[in-house]
């Protein structure tokens, strides 16, 4: 069957869509049609890739707004999805575009370099010795080992969509997150600060990214098991952890949020200067401050799966 | 149809009006819940940056309550629906884990065994439209409805996998089965930003704003959400999310069940809605 690809295109300050109709063969991917553009039809198009198997992660681009890796994507499976003939091809998203579907890493890696992505080996390893550790240990971080770089977790990120400047890439936390979990690295800290400074609690947990990976990996997960080690590792506490830790609270305590305190539990004194919306929220009945939340009546047994939790650990 | 319902904190406190409408619109359409008893939060999808294991075990506590009353799960908000799904593919895919947590269970007297599913309103009405069938006394005909599906109900689509995550039709159909016309806007996936509403407040008043501006300007008379977390966010903070996006738009944001609740012929006094900050009067039933 015949389609259309709207392809966004990019030279120097020029942007513009191109449609480009070709015939889809059998088992065509997405980067299969951008190779055929580009040699039957259009060789000024541009485009990043090179493996072709899924594993380079040079050639993700986004399909009707959602970030695939072209080289795995088959193009008749896009076309049920969406149930058109037509689908539109752009750049990743939160990128800066060099030309075409051509997107500039370099700030990425400059990005990367942040959170100190390699191993700090404990000093009890040494060349001739390796760098042992048990299979449990290796699992605790092997998944994200298969990160290939291909942006593809970013592209949609509804906090980098925002503001990226106080947020690293998802990809970057994942990274983190590998070195923070290695039994082998002598300095969780070390990757941890960086990623508490730069957006580690600022996460809107949409799991956009965990959507997108085509690999399975999670940074939304990586993030939540990083920001459990800034517990352990006894770090500065922030509006973050405290809100985090009012519904641990909570419900060790009541069962159930107790939402006329969380503002205060969260943010401290600082929550005084919420009246205004406390005040809308009070008229319309949202919000009672008077009202003296209870626990249920089976908090004890909650209270005992809770400490019985925290003594056998993960 | 009968369900172990577990509201959540949010519909037991902020968002009563919900549960106001989930109660009189199941009742209505047939669908007979029965509140989990001595339920707790799930977490919200906050407790498990302090202790994972302590987060799948209280879920894995509620579920094993609904369990006993022999009932699959409904929820109406859908954090809670991740949290418990979580959990259920957590420990139903690890028999270790799963052996692990009911120890720790065993010290309230629980165990969990992986006997009850857990759903959402939205995908028990999607999977059984003919509920609808001769209830819809007040077609919402030439109503516009922007619907925001909220992002924990689709992703990450290894635990939401309802349907496809990257084009759902669930909310449209629902829209349309009630006579009421689905308005496609570009916002209709992104997240609204509650769940860093602390730490990254401009940013989530910025994206409260573009949402309602996204929504209004495709043409929509109202929004409707299948998550009372989002339908707080985009409600109660309309003024300064219009403020943040430098946007005029106005919007009412309703509660999924509150919108079938007005096809039911339900009085918008009945369903809560004056309990909503936004818009309230734009809505004409």
């Amino acid at each position: 069957m015949a389609i259309t690809l709207k392809i966004q295109r990019f030279l120097g300050e020029k942007k513009w869509e191109q449609e480009y109709r070709l015939e889809v063969e059998t088992g065509m991917t997405v980067l299969g049609a951008l190779i055929k553009i580009k040699e039957t039809m259009d060789p000024t198009l541009t485009f990043t890739a090179s493996c072709r198997s899924s594993i380079c992660g040079a050639c993700a681009v986004k399909v009707n707004d959602n970030a695939v890796l072209a080289c795995e994507t088959l193009l008749a499976d896009l076309l049920k999805r969406y149930a058109s003939d037509t689908l539109t091809i752009a750049p990743l998203g939160n990128f800066t575009v060099l030309r075409d579907l051509m997107v500039d890493w370099q700030p990425k890696y400059d990005r990367l370099k942040k959170i100190k992505p390699a191993l700090q080996p404990k000093t009890e390893f040494s060349a001739s010795e390796g760098c042992r550790q048990s299979k449990d240990e290796f699992k605790k971080y092997s998944k994200n080992s298969e990160c290939i770089l291909c942006g593809s977790c970013v592209s949609e990120c509804n906090k980098s969509n925002l503001n990226s400047k106080d947020f690293l890439d998802p990809f970057i936390f994942s990274k983190a997150a590998k070195f923070v979990a290695d039994s082998r690295d002598k300095d969780a800290v070390a990757h941890l600060e960086p990623a508490v400074k730069d957006g580690l609690w600022k996460c809107l947990n949409c799991q956009e990214c965990a959507a997108k990976c085509p690999k399975g990996l999670s940074p939304a997960e990586d993030i939540e098991k990083m920001r459990i080690a800034t517990f352990e590792k006894k770090m500065s506490s922030n509006e973050g952890s405290d809100h985090a830790m009012a519904f641990y609270d909570d419900v060790k305590e009541l069962g159930r949020l107790d939402e006329a305190k969380l503002a205060l539990k969260t943010e401290g004194l600082k929550s005084a200067l919420r009246v205004p919306v406390a005040y809308r929220l009070m008229r319309s009945g949202k919000l009672n401050p008077l009202e003296q939340a209870k626990p249920i009546g089976d908090i004890e047994k909650v209270r005992a799966i809770m400490k019985a939790a925290k003594e056998k650990k993960l | 149809m009968r369900y172990a319902l577990f509201p959540g904190c949010v519909l037991r406190g902020a968002a009563s009006e919900a549960f106001l409408a989930t109660v009189k619109v199941t009742e209505a359409l047939g669908i007979d819940l029965v509140e989990i008893p001595e339920w707790t939060c799930c977490g919200a999808s906050h407790m498990q940056d302090v202790d994972e294991l302590t987060s799948l075990a209280i879920n894995a506590r509620n579920l094993a309550i609904a369990e006993s009353m022999g009932l699959p799960v409904m929820t109406v908000c859908n954090t809670c629906t991740l949290q418990l799904r979580r959990a259920k593919a957590a420990l139903d895919s690890d028999p270790e884990l799963k052996a692990k947590v009911n120890e720790i269970l065993a010290a309230g007297g629980y165990e969990y065994k992986g006997t009850s599913e857990v759903t959402h309103l939205l995908w028990v009405l999607a999977s059984n439209p003919g509920l609808l069938d001769g209830k819809v006394a007040q077609p919402l005909n030439g109503l516009k409805v922007a619907g925001y599906y909220g992002c924990h109900l689709l992703r990450p689509p290894t635990v939401m996998n309802y349907e496809d995550a990257l084009n759902p039709r669930s909310l449209e159909k629902i829209i349309g089965l009630l006579g009421a016309q689905a308005v496609d806007f570009d916002y209709k996936l992104k997240c609204c930003g509650f769940h860093a509403f602390w730490t990254a407040e401009k940013d989530v008043m910025q994206v409260t704003g573009k949402t309602v501006d996204n929504a209004a300007k495709a043409g929509a008379d109202l929004l409707v959400t299948p998550c009372p977390l989002c339908q707080m966010q985009l409600d109660m903070y309309q003024p300064e999310g219009r403020e943040a996006a430098n946007s005029k738009a106005e919007l009412p944001i309703l509660h999924l069940p509150q919108l079938i609740g007005l096809a039911l012929g339900m009085k918008k006094e009945e369903l809560g809605i004056q309990r909503h900050i936004s818009a309230v009067d734009k809505i004409r039933f």
